[in-house]
């Protein structure tokens, strides 16, 4: 069963005790001849990290603190995003504090939709689906996810999984909405992250609220379902999850360690019936033109 | 009242608006739209515009044409404004007037000279915020000592925070000081000045302002202003593009009376309220300002806000911008 280690964490200043915490927990080993990191964090949109919808720049900081010290003095790390329909990475990484965090960091800020690519296919379910993998990407010896936790309304949960659609170079990525389960098992089949590790030190529920989380985990599939579970939906009913598994992704059955999952439980500001209804309706006749 | 025949220029969010409240508007015909987007003119088309343009100018030759209405990026105010003045048109401008003070006054220059109608797009004069105008005019207040003047909110981003379920990119234009004329500042500042110099009627002696940039752009996502009005009001303005929840809020302190006033509004609830049927607040003082405009046409009177007030408010925020204040 995978591990997914849960840590409390607050101030900047222990993001990088705190990642050490969680990576020790699930007994996560550095690989002594890496060369190339590639951290994947969550840039939906233009949102500041204090609202809950984007990885905070200090928490990657903090990661970046950590590998500097748990790995070779010449690993190269780079962190990557893509271009999507409404966000374009030249605004997102200035205006999210990406650019700033490069600089004071000395590490590669890369859009992978200017990035070489290469076509790979990849079979989910009984379909072929092709995907234009990045060479950031091919050439890394080590990918790591930091996402967040948000609800989604077609999705229902985004995290771990989804936060690796952004690894996608096409930039109009709302044109794969129609299979998004597909998509979504099929881009984590073909760039597989090492590890997962969840920045929920600020999440958005049905608010935005501090909730001082760090997640860690090897396995995707267990992270999503940690976060399904905090969020209150059970993770089996999500269709995307079930499917990661089935298609050797990961496990739903997870092991929690380090902080009770249920103190985070509590804390997280779960969405009530009637908001989903509400969201349901203004984004379907929005999608419609009904409302302008 | 006669029928007046309206070009819209530009279909973005704002001209949307305006489009659709020419179609619930008595004795208003809109006879011709123009916009260099293919989905935009389909929906004027589908909606049974018959005269659908890719540019404006071919919308100016239009000799059946009363009046326009500019809903353009800012950087294309003046020279939109301009070329419809010299075709006789009168005009309907979004805020800010232009991008800054030399081309809005080619703006009033050019009327000045056509004898068009002008009228900037202010629709807070048309909400329910104009009702304090009746109260401070009637004395309710006292005199009014301080004002305190809030819009914080999404900026540009706001088509996205409302909810929409297909993403709408945000413009380049509006990271770009020398297209959009500055920041939160003119696009949210302008709201407020032109609201209070309409409040007490008196112009703005003094300005100072504070400038933030939180998202490390060019343009200010945030400004605080401090002002003093020649016959001595001091007031705050406020303005923001970097919250999820928008809201505008009035605070004016009297020496009989204080009166607050706010319109908050939490990501996605507009929207709730389009889809019961009901005009929001703000729909219906986007439809309240274009109902003045077209009245004062068919009537032959003159407009207001016009070009000469867009034009005031502009010098308060270019004096707001050269007299920054760091902290």
């Amino acid at each position: 069963m995978s591990l997914v280690s849960l840590v409390r964490t607050d101030a900047p200043s222990n993001f990088k005790i705190s990642i050490e915490k969680a990576i020790e927990l699930i007994n996560f080993r550095f690989d002594p001849n890496i060369r190339k990191i590639v951290i994947k964090p969550n840039m939906c949109y233009y949102w500041d990290y204090s609202t809950g919808e984007t990885t905070d720049p200090k928490f990657v900081g903090g990661l970046i603190d950590f590998l500097r010290d748990n790995t070779s003095s010449d690993v190269g790390i780079s962190i990557v995003e893509s271009d999507a329909s409404a966000m374009k990475c030249a605004y997102a990484f200035k205006i999210l504090g990406y650019e700033k965090l490069a600089k004071e960091k000395e590490v590669a800020l890369i859009n992978l939709s200017n990035d070489e690519n290469e076509r790979t296919k990849v079979k989910v379910r009984d379909s072929y689906y092709t995907f234009q993998v990045p060479q950031t990407l091919r050439n890394a010896d080590m990918l790591i996810n930091v996402p967040k936790i948000k609800y989604m309304v077609n999705l229902k949960l985004t995290c771990a999984l989804k936060n690796m659609y952004g690894c996608n170079p096409y930039p109009q990525k709302f044109r794969y909405h129609h299979h998004l389960d597909e998509v979504i098992v099929g881009l984590n089949k073909v760039m597989e992250s090492s590890i997962c590790l969840v920045d929920g030190v600020v999440v958005r529920g049905s608010c935005t609220k501090k909730l001082g989380l760090l997640m860690a985990s090897k396995d995707p599939v267990a992270t999503d379902s940690v976060a399904a579970r905090l969020l209150g939906l059970e993770p089996r009913k999500i269709d995307y999850l079930v499917l990661a598994e089935k298609e050797g992704l990961g496990e739903i059955n997870y092991k929690s360690v380090g902080e009770n999952i249920q103190y985070f439980e509590q804390r997280f500001p779960r969405e009530k019936p009637v908001d989903k209804i509400k969201s349901l309706f203004v984004r379907g006749l929005s999608a419609l033109g009904k409302i302008h | 009242m006669k029928t007046v025949k309206i070009g819209l220029i530009g279909l973005g969010e704002i001209g949307r608006a305006h489009f659709y409240n020419c179609f619930r508007m008595k004795n208003v015909r809109l006879v011709a739209v123009a916009d260099t987007s293919k989905k935009s003119r389909l929906l004027a088309k589908a909606k049974g515009v018959r005269k659908v343009f890719d540019h404006y100018e071919k919308l100016f030759e239009d000799p059946a044409i009363d009046c326009v209405i500019i809903s353009l990026p800012t950087f294309l105010h003046a020279e939109c404004a301009i070329r419809a003045m010299e075709h006789g048109k009168h005009v309907f401008v979004e805020k800010p007037l232009a991008r800054n003070v030399k081309e809005g006054k080619e703006i009033v220059e050019k009327a000045q000279k056509t004898g068009v109608k002008t009228m900037v797009g202010y629709p807070m004069l048309f909400s329910r915020f104009a009702t304090a105008k009746e109260e401070i005019d009637e004395g309710l207040l006292g005199d009014v000592v301080y004002a305190n003047a809030v819009n914080v909110g999404s900026g540009p981003f706001s088509q996205r925070s409302s909810g929409s379920f297909i993403p709408s990119p945000v413009p380049s234009w509006w990271f770009k000081p020398e297209l959009a004329g500055g920041g939160a500042l003119i696009d949210l500042g302008s709201h407020l000045i032109n609201l209070l110099r309409w409040y007490f009627g008196d112009e703005i002696a003094s300005v100072k302002s504070v400038l933030g940039h939180r998202f490390n752009m060019p343009t200010e996502d945030s400004a605080l202003c401090f002002l003093k009005f020649k016959r001595g009001v001091l007031a705050t303005i406020n303005v923001g593009w970097y919250s999820l929840q928008k809201i505008v809020k009035i605070e004016l302190f009297g020496t009989a009376k204080v009166i607050s006033m706010d319109s908050s509004t939490k990501r996605g609830s507009s929207q709730f309220i389009q889809l019961l049927g009901v005009p929001t607040a703000e729909s219906l003082s986007f439809y309240n300002e274009l109902n003045h405009f077209i009245r004062c046409v068919a009537n032959d009177k003159l407009p207001f806000p016009s070009a000469e007030e867009g034009l005031k408010d502009l010098e308060i925020v270019s004096l707001a911008y050269r007299n920054e204040i760091k902290l």
